[in-house]
């Protein structure tokens, strides 16, 4: 049983978002509680108070108490509460202290203290309960991302805690990766243990609920039980900022692309050493001027592509066509740009404008501000990058390319881990590229996003152009199947 | 015990070794061909040292890094013997320079590559453990190995959005160091406090004395291996 | 808020491996500058210059006594693994204590005790060169035999003994000079930035 009584916490440096005021709340013992609302509304705040991360490693103000079973959790040692309470967070990258899966698993174990027996035999069950035997002794650099969430789950369950906390687990991961974790939710739900899930992507949770909370600045302003939210209309989904419970439901529109010219990429072929993410492509051409969506699952070489394109990989020869014009890889490292899926390591200077500087060849003042205003960002130029917001960063990555004349765009999972609105936002600027007739090609395993702008999809398999269609009534159909058929 | 057998881990090694002896023989082989004299016994003990690790990862199966050690030591000691002695002033200081700081420093080297390609981070732990070395050095030791990985990651990142910006070229000294640097410790203090957080969430730190389930021990190829150094360390000390 | 315990706890071990990694990244990459021969004597004051940045983002998380001469000691026990020598372990212990005590007694947040206590740790590195002078015939007799007579003259003549005092203050003048450096990157980045708590 959580019970949280006249809950207050302010993060330290007075900064606003996350914050949580009032918060009453009980949750008795295995009930699946969804926490959902907009970025910044206090929900991984308030995950944070149940696994006690606050205030034992985020420092802030807090006041009232936060009792799991009748003891105060912000009293207790880091170590006691880690006991009783398992996290999983939304980073699969970040998580582990350990290098392989299976030492992994026991960690936490080991911590406690118990004996060896008897840890090897947990681990033997969970990893039977998950049927996750392949993934065991594996290094953990070598797993994909939904391979690290998977043993992250498995890790947690290991110590078998009454109380789960997953902080937007399914951020990072593909359709199927989110279908598994679906499957590991509803094994503990039957174990009888409790589940808070704060999660921006809903439609995976469909039937494993008990209750949604859903969180505004800070305070919880409705309590809803999974059929009344089905019963909200899109309007007022949209309303909330809420992602679709039913990918079906959220809308679509067709698109009838003009067919234009055309870009030609041929010879690319690459291969790591390991045969996962390479590919064999001889000859695609794709449309100039769409926002063209890159699909398909974990390993089917839709990053070793866009690398590729972007003139990443030395060993890639391809070559690209546009109209006379032909590109090799040095070229078209200046011609093609990448919008990274971690966009921090893209920005480099101590101001926006200084930002823009560095991509021009002759730094001329008028000029960055003109694509600054085109994006919004003139007011933060004297900003440092790494101060704004996410999707800040990503449109100030976006105008040093625009600024340099890149005229093909690729985004690496614009989307992970947004809420509603901001996925939107993200839409928008792609289809303001569209209008000053930019190519951009968009590696996503977000349905929403492709459905609110993409106008075409180029679906890989095994590093082999599997299909690529345009996203009219067809389109749109066939794009159904592969993330609902799926399922 | 028993029970261990049949959980998998990660496999790096070939021949069981433990830890602790590459630990070892990684300081055998480093600090007596670096700084060892030269003459008497140890013109045998030397190249014996030089060639230990190279054959420790052949029993291990790293078929590409033998070739390529074995081949750098042919070409320096090719050098040495056939192209040294014809040389004079600068160009036999520069080339005596070059061959002698290989000769000294790359056996360590390949023991070093040894340790880390065929010991897992668990292994060490659990060797760090066993030899009653505190947690306040274990742990940070244990998240230095879990870190090198993570920073060559960010780093080769970096390095490819800088290429895209086309500014991978050379620039003034300071501003490479400030491009290169900063996002690197920006990214990596970032990492660093989302795996604190990951691992205070299990547990880390707590008073109980930790176990581990990674399985060491010593062999017989350990106690040979040790005999081995124990009496290049007995050279190296009375010659 | 952290004056309630002034243990070491996990969270501080976490960021001293992590702030080690770093630093001992950047170190290995001036190394290698090192082995370039003439360079050897250049080391104490490149490495500390580079490692700067890294150091003062790490005494900005530093706020309890232990935390640097682990630092410390881990440097050395990872050089000592590396061949260098037991003396690289003891200065790196040596050195690591003696800037943590001076940090401490700056509070770990006076400007010009973290200055100094920089300059201070900077001087582990001298356990590198510490062999070519303390043990000074031996060292080049060695050098002789292994690289040639020539490189050992040359050498020999590039170090006389009075350049072992000197490198003490060049490495101590690395470590301020990286202080410094590192807290202009603070400034222009990390505060900026916002990522600096206190």
């Amino acid at each position: 049983m959580i019970k949280l009584k006249n809950v207050n916490f302010q993060y330290m440096g007075g900064n606003e978002a996350g914050g949580l005021s009032d918060i009453n709340l009980s949750i008795p013992d295995g009930q699946v509680v969804l926490l959902c609302g907009r970025s910044g509304c206090g929900k991984t705040t308030l995950t944070r108070m149940l696994n006690g991360l606050i205030p034992n490693y985020y420092d802030g103000d807090l006041d009232g108490e936060i009792l799991l079973d009748g003891e105060n959790i912000s009293k207790l040692p880091l170590y006691q509460t880690a006991r009783k309470v398992g996290s999983v967070f939304q980073n699969p990258r970040t998580q582990f202290f350990t290098v392989d899966s299976t030492s992994e698993m026991a960690f936490g174990c080991e911590n406690q203290g118990l004996p060896q027996e008897e840890i090897i035999k947990r681990v033997k069950q969970t990893a039977g309960q998950f049927a996750m035997q392949p993934l065991l002794g594996k290094n953990i650099f070598c797993l994909s991302g939904g391979e690290k969430q998977k043993v992250a789950c498995a890790s947690v369950s290991v110590s078998s805690p009454k109380i789960f906390v997953l902080d937007e687990p399914s951020s990072n991961l593909d359709i199927s990766a989110t279908a598994d974790l679906r499957r590991l939710i509803q094994l503990w739900k039957q174990q009888g243990k409790t589940v808070v899930i704060a999660e921006h992507r809903l439609y995976y949770l469909r039937g494993l609920i008990d209750r949604i909370l859903y969180l505004q600045n800070g305070e919880i302003c409705a309590e809803l039980s999974e059929q009344e939210a089905h019963k909200l209309s899109s309007d007022e989904q949209k309303e909330m900022g809420l992602r679709p419970f039913d990918l079906l439901k959220f809308p679509v529109k067709p698109r009838h692309p003009a067919h234009k010219q055309t870009f030609l990429c041929s010879d690319f072929a690459f291969g790591y050493t390991q045969s996962k993410h390479a590919i064999n492509i001889s000859s695609l051409e794709l449309p100039r001027g769409e926002i063209i969506a890159v699909i398909g699952h974990n390993g089917a070489g839709k990053s070793t592509f866009a690398r590729c394109l972007c003139g990443l990989e030395k060993k890639c020869k391809g070559m690209m066509t546009i109209g006379e014009n032909r590109y090799d890889r040095k070229q078209r490292l200046t011609r093609c740009y990448m919008v990274m899926q971690d966009v921090n390591h893209q920005l480099f200077t101590e101001s926006v404008e200084e930002e823009m500087f560095v991509s021009m060849a002759l730094p001329e003042r008028e000029q960055a501000a003109s694509f600054l205003e085109r994006l919004d960002l003139l007011p933060f130029k004297d900003r440092h990058p790494m101060a704004l917001s996410g999707g800040q960063k990503q449109r100030v990555a976006i105008a040093s390319a625009l600024v340099s004349g890149r005229n093909i765009l690729v985004f690496d999972e614009p989307t992970s881990g947004l809420d509603l609105q901001h996925m939107e936002e993200v839409a928008r600027e792609l289809t303001a590229l569209q209008q000053i007739d930019k190519t951009s090609l968009v590696i996503t395993h977000d349905y929403e996003l492709i459905v609110s702008c993409c106008t075409y999809v180029l679906h890989l398999e095994h590093g082999r152009v599997q299909a690529q269609y345009c996203l009219d009534d067809a389109g749109i159909e066939r794009l159904q199947e592969f993330f609902l058929g799926s399922r | 015990m028993n029970a261990v057998c049949d959980l998998p881990f990660e496999k790096k090694s070939v021949i069981p070794v433990d830890p602790r002896t590459k630990l070892f023989l990684t300081i055998t082989v480093s600090t007596i061909m670096m700084s060892g004299s030269v003459g008497s016994v140890m013109n045998y003990i030397r190249p014996c040292l030089a060639i230990l690790p190279v054959c420790l990862l052949l029993f291990s199966k790293r078929w590409k890094a033998v070739a390529n050690f074995s081949l750098t030591y042919f070409i320096l000691f090719a050098l040495e013997i056939e192209v040294l002695p014809l040389l004079s002033g600068f160009w036999n200081f520069l080339l005596g320079a070059l061959v002698g700081i290989y000769t000294h420093i790359l056996p360590g080297f390949v023991m070093g590559y040894y340790l880390i390609d065929t010991t897992t981070v668990s292994e060490f732990v659990a060797a760090m453990e066993r030899m009653y070395i505190p947690q306040k050095i274990v742990i940070p030791v244990s998240v230095i190995f879990r870190f090198f990985p993570t920073v060559i990651e960010e780093y080769f990142s970096i390095s490819d959005a800088m290429k895209m910006r086309g500014i991978a070229t050379l620039r003034s000294p300071m501003k490479m160091l400030e491009y290169r640097v900063v996002p690197l410790m920006m990214c990596v203090v970032k990492i660093g406090e989302e795996l604190s957080a990951a691992a205070l969430t299990r547990g880390l730190g707590a008073p109980e004395k930790r176990t581990n389930i990674c399985r060491i021990g010593f062999g017989v190829v350990d106690i040979l291996l040790s005999v081995i150094a124990v009496f290049c360390w007995a050279a190296f000390l009375i010659w | 808020m952290d004056t309630k315990n002034n243990k070491l706890q996990a969270k501080d071990l976490i960021n001293v491996g992590i702030f080690t990694a770093i630093y001992f990244v950047l170190f290995f990459v001036g190394m290698m500058a090192g082995y370039i021969p003439i360079f050897i004597v250049l080391l104490p004051l490149i490495c500390p210059i580079l490692c700067g940045i890294p150091f003062m983002l790490y005494l900005t998380k530093v706020k309890i006594f232990g935390m640097v001469t682990l630092t410390g000691l881990i440097l050395g026990l990872l050089a000592l693994l590396m061949g260098s020598g037991i003396e690289v372990l003891v200065a790196g212990l040596v050195f690591g204590l003696l800037a943590d005590l001076i940090f401490k007694a700056g509070n770990y947040r006076s400007l010009k005790w973290t200055i100094i206590g920089n300059g201070v740790f900077s001087l582990w590195i001298m356990g590198y060169v510490s062999r070519m002078f303390l043990a000074r015939d031996a060292y080049f007799a060695k050098v002789a035999a292994g690289y040639g007579q020539e490189y050992a003259d040359t050498l020999m003549s590039y170090t006389p003994g009075w350049v072992f005092p000197t490198l003490f203050v060049v490495a101590f003048l690395g470590g301020v000079l990286g202080a410094l450096l590192g807290r202009a990157v603070l400034k222009k980045h990390f505060e900026k930035a916002g990522m600096l708590d206190a």
